[in-house]
């Protein structure tokens, strides 16, 4: 097994309250890695936390991806080393056209590859064929970044900036909510279409309803700020049957 | 001249100094409302005494023999080139606001015995470009623009300085927008000079059923404040909107008043600051619904952001109201960047410095998107995009 991302004893603190309590993952490099776990149980807190999110201290333990710790890393740095997060609720920014950012973040993440930027017409070949596929309208990119864009709309500009920058670890934070089946859909084939066994996803879900589409090699149950349970995709069921409670600390 | 001689002087102490006769009106109404000074409202957040009590050379406004050109060209106040077609007029000014708040209207009116008068015909765009040339000098002078009724015109209003250190400009428009017709002044500010002072008073009447746009983009330097007064008659409309940005230590802003007079007249009024540096902005804005204006609709907004802690922006918004039939609202905000914008551009790996500047020019766009010609909204972005790149380097 190779290791992407390791994390350790994680403490991590949103204000006054302690969150993540001693959180221990593996992350397996080219799997798909489901978070679930009750409500409070710290799953966006671990993905804030992983992205260095500034309302989130870390208290203690670390967290390395490809063998370099990154919790004093700034957000910008851990994003051009590859890691990528699908907000489950992606601001608005009014002013800022769309394509100008995607075409912004594109070139940032190649110069810091030593590649050389794209200008606007390669980019805009480079995304016709992404926008297609999600069945995004093209009007959609020349306007403001998800201004009076819909729920699913939203989470599909996600994806095509997720396929736009090919990052290597992908964290979607309840990509599914607010979803009708057809946006569901698209955006599920966004995902699967990253799917090379060099990518690494953790899909952070309350509902199992997602897994159904993108298939899960692990699970990994989340329960007060601790990982308590680590299983294959079998353990879906029966968490459905049964509930988070009866799952017990390993 | 130093204008603090007019301080506390009766009607007949400023006509002496200012050397009037006649105009008694004029100089009463003066002398009634005094120099400003800084308890003076519109003037409280502004250095105005201070840049009044200065000796200024004094200018010669000689009418000259107008040349053709493609925009209207005022040289230190005076006319030198007119498009083909457009009446351009240097004459005693008729009609003055009698009413008007702002004691620097009555005293340009006053230093200027000629305005220039513009009259436009049928539905046109005119740019309008003021020069400044003189160092340490008073340049004062009026413009009287008119339109016609049933016709939509657009002014774009640009400046230029080869020198103006230590000058105060005092000039402005009395504007008035006939019946059933569109007027837009979209007026770009860029002069960067530190040392220079400007109060521009304006007073717009917008009559029955007419329109007017007047948006203002401002990123200059040194100090300057925009004094503005419009009557609404019944089912005008009025769309001002204000960009500022500053830097260093610079002091500009706007003060206003839009009074509704007649039913079912309309006012958005839209402010929008950036202040880094030490700078100070101002938007002081009422707007007055009076008992003749049922069924008025008035919005009133101002938005700041400040980038640095030394920055700062008097914002006062105000409602002043007679009737209960309408619809009103007025609000501020003043605050720096949003920090869930920021960290949403810095996760998809652009940095902090790149974000934040990101982050304002969007807030400035959407109020340089308002400018429907694709060309001058393209001139005003590139404008902004400028000064603030060059105050924001690295």
């Amino acid at each position: 097994m190779s290791t992407v991302m390791k994390i350790e004893n994680l403490q991590a603190k949103i204000g006054d309250k302690q969150i993540l309590k001693g959180l221990n993952l593996e992350l397996e490099a080219g799997k798909v890695h489901a978070i679930m776990g009750p409500n409070g149980a710290g799953k966006s807190t671990l993905s804030k936390t992983i992205v260095g999110h500034y309302d989130v201290e870390v208290l203690g333990g670390d967290i390395t991806y490809k063998g370099k710790s990154i919790v004093d890393m700034d957000a910008e740095e851990r994003a051009l080393e590859g890691i990528f997060l699908s907000f489950q609720h992606p601001v608005e920014i009014p002013g800022v056209n769309n394509a100008y950012f995607l075409r912004t973040a594109l070139n940032a993440k190649r110069k810091h590859e030593g590649k050389d930027e794209l200008n606007a017409a390669e980019f805009l070949r480079l995304m016709k064929s992404h926008l297609e596929m999600l069945g995004m309208k093209s009007d959609m990119i020349s306007r403001s970044l998800n201004e009076g864009f819909s729920g699913g709309e939203k989470k599909r500009n996600e994806i095509l900036q997720m396929l736009i920058l090919e990052p290597e670890v992908i964290i979607l934070d309840e990509i599914d909510s607010g979803l009708d089946i057809d946006a569901l859909r698209a955006v599920s084939e966004g995902i699967n279409k990253m799917k090379d066994g060099k990518r690494t996803f953790l899909v952070i879900t309350h509902y199992s309803r997602i897994l159904d589409y993108i298939e899960p090699d692990y699970i990994h149950v989340l329960k007060d700020g601790k990982v308590i349970k680590t299983a294959g995709p079998e353990l879906v069921a029966q968490l459905e049957e049964n509930g988070y409670d009866a799952i017990e600390e390993e | 001249m130093n204008l603090s001689n007019l301080k506390n002087c009766n009607a007949e102490e400023v006509a002496t100094v200012l050397e009037v006769e006649g105009r008694e009106l004029l100089v009463e109404k003066f002398a009634s409302l005094g120099l400003p000074h800084k308890m003076t409202e519109e003037y409280h957040y502004f250095d105005v005494e201070k840049l009044l009590d200065v000796e200024y050379k004094t200018l010669n406004y000689i009418p000259k023999t107008i040349e053709l050109g493609d925009k209207i060209e005022i040289v230190d106040g005076v006319v030198t080139k007119a498009p083909k077609g457009m009446r351009v007029y240097s004459e005693p000014c008729e009609i003055i606001d009698m009413e008007h708040f702002d004691a620097l209207y009555y005293l340009g009116h006053l230093l200027s015995p000629h305005i220039i008068r513009i009259e436009v015909d049928g539905d046109c765009h005119v740019e309008i470009l003021h020069k400044y040339t003189q160092s340490d000098a008073l340049i004062n002078y009026r413009i009287v623009i008119s339109n016609q009724a049933n016709r939509h015109t657009t002014m774009y209003e640009n400046f230029e300085a080869e020198d103006i250190r230590n000058t105060l400009v005092l000039y402005g428009y009395d504007m008035h927008i006939a019946q059933d017709s569109t007027l837009r002044m979209v007026r770009l500010q860029t002069m960067s000079d530190k040392k220079y002072s400007m109060v521009a008073s304006h007073k717009v009447s917008i009559a029955k059923n007419a329109n007017a746009l007047l948006k203002n983009f401002d990123f200059g330097g040194g100090q300057a404040l925009q004094v503005l007064k419009v009557e609404l008659s019944e089912r005008a409309h009025v769309d001002a909107g204000h960009l500022l940005y500053l830097n260093d230590d610079s002091k500009r802003g706007t003060a206003s008043q839009i009074i509704h007079r007649g039913e079912h007249s309309t006012s958005k009024q839209e402010a929008k600051n950036i202040l880094d540096g030490q700078a100070r902005g101002i938007f002081d804005a009422l707007i007055r619904v009076e008992h003749s204006a049922k069924f008025t609709k008035a919005e009133q907004n101002a938005k700041s952001i400040l980038l640095h802690e030394k920055a700062y922006m008097a914002s006062k918004p105000q409602l002043e109201i007679y009737i209960d039939e309408l619809e009103a609202s007025h609000g501020a905000t003043t605050g720096q960047l949003d920090e869930k914008q920021l960290f949403y551009l810095q996760s998809r790996g652009i940095s902090y410095v790149e974000a934040r500047k990101i982050l304002v020019i969007a807030f400035a766009n959407t109020l340089i998107e308002q400018v429907k010609d694709t060309r001058h909204q393209e001139r005003i972005k590139t404008a902004f995009e400028e000064v603030f790149y060059a105050s924001n380097k690295g």
